[in-house]
């Protein structure tokens, strides 16, 4: 199998090096999180990769992925202030001055969806008991435990508290216990810590992955909604791009500044 | 080093409107994505770095004023994928090269992108592009 050299490359430093982070990081999960015991599946579908997103559309709206009617999704009136307060790099409310996206502005993790809308690859690290899901851009990686239940009181974090489980050759993904720092996606759409996402990823063919984010937010939208996007398999071995503070001051001041102001004459 | 050669501008309206799009991480509503320039002139300097790679371009204009370009690429580990590598570009380097220009006539321009590299020659030999 061609993928065999990769996937070895990726999943044995990757293994050795995690575990011994995971235990250390890991919050009072149930002890059965820690013995990666094997799950009761008859069949685990190969969704390794890498995969690199297709077309990249900058929204999950499933009726606007370009993000050209942005404020359709249905917020509530506590998301619709954020939003509207929100000044996206992407969608009709796109700028160029005083952009005040988190990841731009100030590096931050940019948040498990919007991961998904970014040019760099992605691949994931199939295990018995745990699933990684390793992030070229910002070096971010997730487990998805499919072992254990969520904790009842999970942290807000960066990428949340997640549980997977295969049905068929479907991978789904619960996740809870986000912060609500990040947006969901590159058009500056919220969502408040009570999000509940459930990802399911399949591969269409050898050569192609469908993700199908559903977001559940009963704080920041009225009703759940769902958005899918496919992804090609990425030519190129994983790399890691990182976002460094210092970097992206330097870029905004040869660049990002001299566009938004009168040059001299 | 000045440059030898006068700029040219040639525009080439809707081109990339109708071909995939450039993608940057901050977006494109700072440059004129209907617009296509081509400058010609020197290397001054390539910054292959993130969040983007820089071309510096030294152009003489039609009255022989020298004015000085920085073109923004894609991060390394894009245009690395796209046939590109850190010695792709050098200063002395002799380059025709298509970008969008900034909105606000800075001497600021988007040549490349996630889904979109314009038209680079250097020295003759055409670099990579889609």
């Amino acid at each position: 199998m061609p993928n065999c050299k990769l996937r070895l490359n990726i999943i044995l430093p990757v293994i050795a090096i995690f575990s011994s982070v995971l235990q250390a990081q890991t919050v009072a999960p149930a002890p059965s999180a820690m013995k990666h015991d094997a799950p009761n599946v008859a069949h685990v579908p190969d969704l390794s990769g890498p995969w690199a997103v297709v077309g990249g559309t900058p929204s999950w709206d499933p009726s606007d992925p370009r993000g050209l009617k942005p404020d359709e999704l249905p917020m509530t009136p506590w998301a619709l202030e954020r939003f509207k307060a929100a000044r996206p790099p992407f969608g009709a409310n796109a700028t160029f001055d005083a952009v005040n996206d988190p990841v731009q502005k100030y590096c931050d993790p940019p948040g498990i969806t919007r991961l998904y809308g970014y040019p760099w690859q992605f691949a994931l690290i199939q295990s018995p008991g745990v699933v990684y899901i390793l992030y070229e851009f910002t070096g971010l990686w997730r487990p998805i435990w499919l072992d254990r239940e969520h904790p009842k009181s999970p942290d807000s974090t960066w990428m949340g508290d997640s549980i997977g489980r295969y049905e068929g050759d479907t991978f789904v993904i619960d996740t809870v216990g986000l912060n609500d720092k990040t947006w969901i996606d590159q058009v500056g759409h919220p969502h408040s810590d009570a999000l509940h996402l459930i990802e399911r990823i399949r591969r269409v063919d050898q050569d192609t992955l469908e993700v199908t984010v559903t977001f559940d937010d009963p704080k920041a939208y009225t009703k759940p909604f769902t958005g899918k996007r496919t992804y090609k398999r990425g030519s190129s071995p994983m790399e890691v791009t990182l976002c460094s503070l210092s970097e992206m001051q330097s870029f905004d001041d040869e660049v990002m500044k001299t566009t938004t102001v009168t040059p001299k004459k | 080093m000045k440059s030898k050669w006068s700029i040219a501008f040639i525009v080439a309206v809707c081109f990339l409107l109708v071909s995939s799009p450039v993608a940057a991480h901050h977006g494109t509503s700072g440059y004129d994505m209907e617009k296509v320039i081509t400058l010609n002139g020197t290397v001054t300097g390539f910054n292959w770095s993130n969040p983007h790679c820089l071309v510096r371009i030294e152009v003489k204009d039609s009255k022989g004023d020298v004015k000085d370009w920085v073109v923004e690429l894609a991060a390394p580990t894009l245009m690395t994928r796209n046939g590109w590598t850190k010695d792709s570009l050098k200063p002395g380097d002799e380059v025709v090269a298509e970008t969008h220009p900034a909105k606000n006539g800075a001497t600021t321009g988007l040549s490349g992108a996630s889904t979109s590299i314009l038209k680079f020659v250097v020295n003759g030999h055409a670099l990579p592009f889609r």
